[in-house]
């Protein structure tokens, strides 16, 4: 592993290695989690024009659930946050109001961007520690 | 209920000189790896993983794990389906069960708590403190 500390503080020593792991299964989970990003903007495509079948919902529903699983653990609660909205959006089977499709097109917009980053702040950050 | 969002001190979880093993069901790839690491790395316990219900009811039995994180939602066979079939099997109830949901609404979690299980705990999780949550439900020693 890349950039270790020395063996003498255990404790930072397993939070780094724990942190480079993750960044490596981050890299990996990008193009997943991109293709979830994509479900849920092509459902709203859909929503907008009145074409939302309900296969397409539910697995919007689906992408945004897992989204919401998993972003926060990567380090970006908002992530979760936003794909928590879709969720709850998607999950109405009653459909959106022109209000709404507004809402969660600003909020997918913004996971989009969010899903880039190469750095998410993944644990040792958030604990405090160096790396 | 445990829910992650405060750092807690590292846990290094022992029994009789044996790492404890986990079985970890979820059929999300990211997932399962970021908890195999988490609780390899952070506690040092063995980890199994299973991608699937029936997957985990096969290694909980050939395993025989210390304890079970099984997500809710998975195809085919979901996580209380997974729990219920997994106590009703003489070789797997004694194992305790840990629910890992990204639910969060009251009645789901209620519905939950009202299986048995001995703790559910919430998606997202923080990796470097999953290991002394399930440590803390499990009443399982800190050691380090």
């Amino acid at each position: 592993m890349d950039n270790l500390p020395p063996a003498n503080d255990p404790e930072k020593n397993s939070q780094q290695t724990l942190h480079a792991m993750l960044a490596k299964v981050w890299e990996r989970s990008k193009s997943t989690v991109a293709g979830h990003v994509q479900v849920l903007q092509n459902a709203r495509a859909l929503a907008i024009n009145s074409h939302l079948d309900e296969a397409s919902r539910l697995r919007a529903v689906d992408s945004a659930h897992k989204l919401a699983g998993v972003l926060g653990t990567f380090g970006l609660p908002r992530g979760t946050d936003l794909a928590r909205t879709a969720e709850e959006a998607f999950g109405n089977p009653d459909g959106m109001s022109r209000i709404e499709m507004e809402r969660i097109g600003a909020a997918l917009d913004e996971l989009s961007r969010l899903v880039k980053t190469d750095d998410p702040s993944i644990p040792s950050k958030r604990a405090g520690a160096s790396g | 209920m445990e829910r992650s969002g405060v750092n807690e001190p590292l846990v290094v979880e022992w029994k009789d000189g044996m790492a404890y093993r986990i079985l970890i069901i979820d059929d999300e790839d990211d997932i399962r790896q970021i908890a195999a690491l988490s609780l390899e790395t952070v506690a040092g316990w063995d980890v199994v993983l299973a991608n699937s219900g029936r997957q985990g009811i096969e290694r909980a039995s050939s395993e025989q794990p210390d304890a079970i994180l099984l997500d809710v939602m998975m195809p085919e066979m979901d996580g209380p389906t997974t729990f219920l079939k997994l106590k009703s099997n003489p070789k797997t109830s004694h194992i305790p069960v840990l629910l890992l949901t990204a639910k969060v609404q009251g009645p789901d979690q209620r519905r939950f708590a009202g299986l048995g299980v001995a703790a559910i705990l919430f998606k997202p999780f923080d990796p470097l403190t999953l290991a002394g949550q399930i440590a803390g439900v499990l009443g399982w020693r800190q050691s380090a």
